[in-house]
């Protein structure tokens, strides 16, 4: 199973979309109340709401790095590999990418859509994990077919 | 890998698994259902930690539950029944569903391990022996026997 132009475009977009992430969440890990953190995490300024909130960003942090980082970057090598798991790979990152973007429209669309406006928002800040989501499942059930 | 592609009845070992695990997710999603309809309701049946009623700390819990509860109920619930029916059938977008759900069932006992292991340690044992652990052999289950599934699309 060859590698096409899709797929180049959704690795790429997908590299664009989670590294910025993974390195916001691995700094959450080493410096969890610094000023960096809460400045990637929750925007600008913020401060974190009770220790529901930062015991919900810090597991965020540790999940998407035991889950999320392995699955994205064994599911990118095994693309380019020409194989099938990974695109089961990225059918279950790109599932997971809509779910976060459901649960943290309902969330936190609140929060943080006013600290980063609509332009921030409906791309980097939120859009783009959507975007990537259905096109990485979409692609996925195709190839897999 | 064989066991799993044994019969028992009409199914293999390995798409019961699947089954199994599939109805204890909807199990999840029923147990979601309930608590948006009565919120106190299920947080006295422990099906919810976060009370309405109860502190700030408290009522914040209970926002993050129902979001969750609602984002629930938007993608996997549908996902879920798919998967149900698709499997049953022998389709292929069952497959495709149920390792959808799968996936979402692996992250988030993971998720509340880390979460919630100060505080409701009984909640996180709970996610990862009902959901996750058996999504993780459903996943197993699966994919041992996915020729069942390259015939039919649809």
């Amino acid at each position: 199973m060859k590698p096409t132009t899709i797929t180049w475009i959704l690795a790429i977009f997908g590299a664009i979309t989670f590294l910025p992430l993974m390195l916001a969440q691995f700094i959450m890990l080493l410096k969890p109340n610094s000023r960096q953190a809460k400045n990637l995490i929750i925007g600008k300024g913020k401060e974190w709401r009770d220790h529901t909130h930062f015991r919900s960003a810090l597991a965020f942090a540790w999940a998407d790095l035991l889950i999320i980082l392995p699955l994205l970057v064994i599911s990118i090598i095994g693309v380019f590999s020409g194989q099938v798991w990974a695109y089961v790979l990225w059918l279950a990152l790109g599932v997971l990418s809509i779910y976060f973007s459901i649960l943290f429209w309902v969330l936190e669309k609140a929060y943080t859509y006013p600290s980063y406006g609509w332009v921030a928002y409906y791309t980097y800040f939120w859009g783009f994990f959507l975007y990537w989501g259905i096109g990485a499942t979409v692609y996925s059930i195709l190839q897999i077919i | 890998m064989n066991l799993l592609r044994r019969n028992i009845g009409s199914l293999p070992v390995g798409i019961w698994m699947a089954f199994g695990a599939l109805l204890l997710i909807g199990l999840a999603w029923l147990m979601q259902a309930y608590s948006l309809l009565n919120w106190e309701s299920a947080v006295n049946l422990g099906f919810q930690n976060g009370s309405f009623t109860g502190d700030a700390s408290e009522k914040l819990l209970a926002k993050k539950e129902e979001g969750e509860a609602i984002a629930d109920l938007i993608w996997p619930l549908p996902l879920t029944l798919v998967a149900f029916f698709g499997i049953l059938r022998k389709r292929f977008i069952g497959f495709v569903a149920c390792m959808m759900v799968f996936a979402i069932c692996v992250y988030f006992p993971l998720f509340y391990i880390f979460q919630l292991w100060e505080t409701h340690i009984q909640t996180a044992l709970g996610a990862t022996l009902l959901w996750g652990i058996p999504s993780i052999l459903g996943i197993m289950g699966l994919w041992s026997n996915r020729q069942l599934f390259q015939k039919h699309i649809v």
